[in-house]
């Protein structure tokens, strides 16, 4: 949901929750309390910070912990083991022999070097790509004044709901025709796409929190508006393009849908589409082996949790406008 | 000034134009709005050319496919011929719709308006109250939640195929130190277990939203509320309940949007099996144009997720009404 446009109506009188405004320093309401109790300054926190209740209490709410962490952690801690078993089960165990030869066999086996290679390629051009593009649209949809106007942001939000499963079809379709299938070209397209609708309004709120005399002096200046907003804007934006930058990159990095319906080549192949088959036992005489999937799995997820929870206070805000499934 | 004299009718009383006595403009209106604004309107133009390539455009094809023969292979793919409604009343007619439909329903109550939406805001208050006490897990706790999301659906998938597995998953021993029997659960809970599973996946959003929502009520209603002798519970309902209402409908409606597309967690546990039990409207429309190769009556199922999204997404802007 794009929390960019949240308002409550309730007792503060319609205070926004927003992820986009929030980034700028001094409005820590949109973040979430565990993230934002680490502000500085954050007075009304400490204020209502109480310690203490009683032992049942206590008792109670790390009962729930437990439950929480069992049923959110279980699938990892199997993960993670299965990946350092010589022969890993279903259930999770500690490996009994501790070995790091599944992640050489995922290169060996599973051609994993060129599926790395591909998604690197992909992903971080998606991440450039998508980033100028909002960059520049957002801006110009902050500053543009005309009365459509309102209607052509709400078609933007509209397709940012629309279901990849429901087009996927027709993308296919356009897809051949146009010859964009097995080709970096076309897979970059289609990712810098499947964000762009919500991204765009994401930067379209960092860009209404920048005031307007700074790009009117530069434009007293005798600077252009291209250059203004690529010498002036885009520095202020910052936070907003990080988000944007960070997002592009997981999005692209783990979507995999459009890659099961644009690749049939295996060079082409990504690191989700090759873990999707080897998780499926495609192309192999064998039963699956969890080992070495599992193995993959693990160099699959590391880049994508390092990056979130290295940044994960961007990141949350901006993922808070997530309205589309994969 | 002669305001109607082109419609050939006697003109009306005189119109006083409010900028008579203004300098003539240099250029009409439209120009000047066209001056101002030309700079963006090409700022968005990729964004629009991606948008129209990817999303304007698959849909007005899928339109367009849902009333021709069109067919993935063989003579149809290329001499495809307009039917006209046929595929519609096809789709009236589909014995299996039904199924898909009501498989849809309970993917989406059950996993998105029960499980994301419910267990969403428990953790919230859960962590929020926790918070406050200063328990030291309760970041811990936030971050398995956040893990689960951010995971890769295929990874999720897989890592629940072998939780699931009858006989060595770790369910199925868990229960079995309880003196509980094994349960297939791919196989005769399936459509339980996707829910579980996307559950797991999709909670940290709701909890997420919920977070930032309770972090805006102000704490003196609290205070006042507790000088006034509310316990724990009156507070609850009376203070915190209806100043998440709001945010409550917009996530009902965002959690139910997002489940109603899920493809690939599906495709990657069950594949809409056994039998149809799991097939949802996305299955059913992907299988019936890649299985069948019936890219025509593929896109009219297409065409009908396409409109049901649309009557969420409506809802979802006349409720939250963004600033534009």
């Amino acid at each position: 949901m794009a929390a960019t446009w949240i308002r409550r109506r309730g007792a503060t009188g319609g205070m926004r929750v927003a992820p986009s405004s929030a980034v700028l320093p001094g409005d820590a309401a949109a973040a979430p309390r565990i993230e934002g109790a680490r502000v500085a300054g954050d007075q009304a926190r400490v204020a209502r910070r109480r310690r203490g209740g009683g032992p049942v209490e206590w008792a109670l709410v790390h009962l729930a912990f437990a439950a929480a962490l069992l049923f959110f952690l279980a699938p990892f801690a199997w993960l993670v083991t299965a990946a350092f078993s010589a022969r890993a089960t279903a259930y999770i165990r500690w490996p009994s022999d501790p070995t790091l030869a599944n992640f050489r066999y995922v290169f060996e086996e599973f051609a994993f070097g060129t599926a790395l290679r591909n998604s690197i390629v992909i992903s971080t051009a998606t991440m450039v790509l998508t980033t100028l593009t909002v960059a520049l649209a957002g801006y110009s949809l902050s500053r543009l004044e005309f009365r459509q106007k309102t209607w052509f942001s709400y078609g933007v939000l509209l397709l940012q709901t629309m279901p990849l499963s429901a087009t996927m079809v027709p993308i296919y379709g356009l897809a051949r025709e146009l010859g964009l299938r097995n080709s970096y070209l076309g897979l970059i397209l289609v990712h810098t796409a499947i964000e762009l609708p919500f991204l765009t309004w994401l930067m379209k709120g960092f860009f209404d929190a920048v005031p307007r005399y700074l790009e009117e002096a530069a434009w007293i200046d005798g600077r252009s508006k291209l250059r203004t907003w690529w010498e002036i804007l885009l520095p202020v934006a910052r936070p907003g393009l990080g988000v944007a930058a960070g997002l592009s990159f997981l999005s692209a990095w783990a979507e995999v849908l459009m890659v099961i319906i644009l690749v049939d080549r295996s060079e082409m192949a990504t690191v989700p589409l090759t873990f999707y088959r080897a998780a499926r036992g495609e192309g192999s005489y064998m039963e699956v082996r969890y080992e070495l999937v599992a193995a993959m799995g693990v160099l699959y997820v590391l880049p994508v949790l390092a990056l979130f929870f290295a940044t994960r206070k961007l990141m949350v805000r901006g993922l808070m406008g997530t309205t589309r499934g994969i | 000034m002669a305001v109607s004299a082109g419609r050939g009718m006697r003109d009306p009383l005189p119109v006083p134009l409010p900028d008579a006595g203004a300098p003539a403009r240099p250029f009409p209106r439209r120009r000047a709005a066209w001056r101002r604004n030309r700079a963006y309107l090409a700022g968005l133009t990729p964004t629009a050319f991606l948008l129209a390539l990817f999303f304007v455009g698959p849909a007005v094809w899928g339109v367009y496919t849902s009333f021709t023969n069109r067919a993935l292979t063989g003579i149809d793919a290329r001499n495809f011929r307009w039917v006209g409604l046929e595929n519609y009343r096809y789709l009236l007619d589909d014995p299996d719709l039904p199924t898909v439909l009501f498989n849809s329903l309970v993917f989406v109550v059950g996993s998105a308006m029960l499980g994301q939406f419910v267990l969403g805001l428990a953790m919230a208050l859960l962590l929020d109250h926790a918070e406050h006490r200063g328990y030291r897990l309760t970041p811990l706790v936030y971050a398995a939640v956040l893990l689960a999301w951010v995971n890769p659906t295929v990874v999720a998938g897989f890592q629940w195929v072998a939780m699931f597995d009858f006989y060595y998953g770790s369910m199925n021993r868990a229960l079995g130190w309880v003196n509980l029997g094994p349960v297939n659960w791919l196989g005769e809970a399936p459509m339980l277990s996707v829910i579980v599973v996307n559950i797991w996946r999709g909670t940290a959003f709701a909890m997420l939203i919920f977070l930032g929502a309770l972090r805006t009520i102000p704490t003196q209603i609290y205070e006042a509320a507790r000088v006034d002798g509310a316990g724990a519970g009156r507070r609850f309902w009376d203070h915190t309940l209806p100043n998440l209402r709001h945010i409550a409908v917009l996530v009902l409606l965002s959690v139910t949007m997002s489940t109603f597309g899920t493809f690939v967690l599906i495709q990657t546990l069950t594949n809409g099996g056994p039998g149809l039990q799991t097939e949802t409207i996305a299955l059913y429309a992907y299988n019936t144009a890649f299985s069948s190769y019936e890219i025509g009556y593929g896109s009219t199922i297409a065409v009908l997720m396409l409109a049901i999204n649309f009557v969420f997404a409506a809802a979802y802007l006349r409720v939250s009404r963004p600033k534009v």
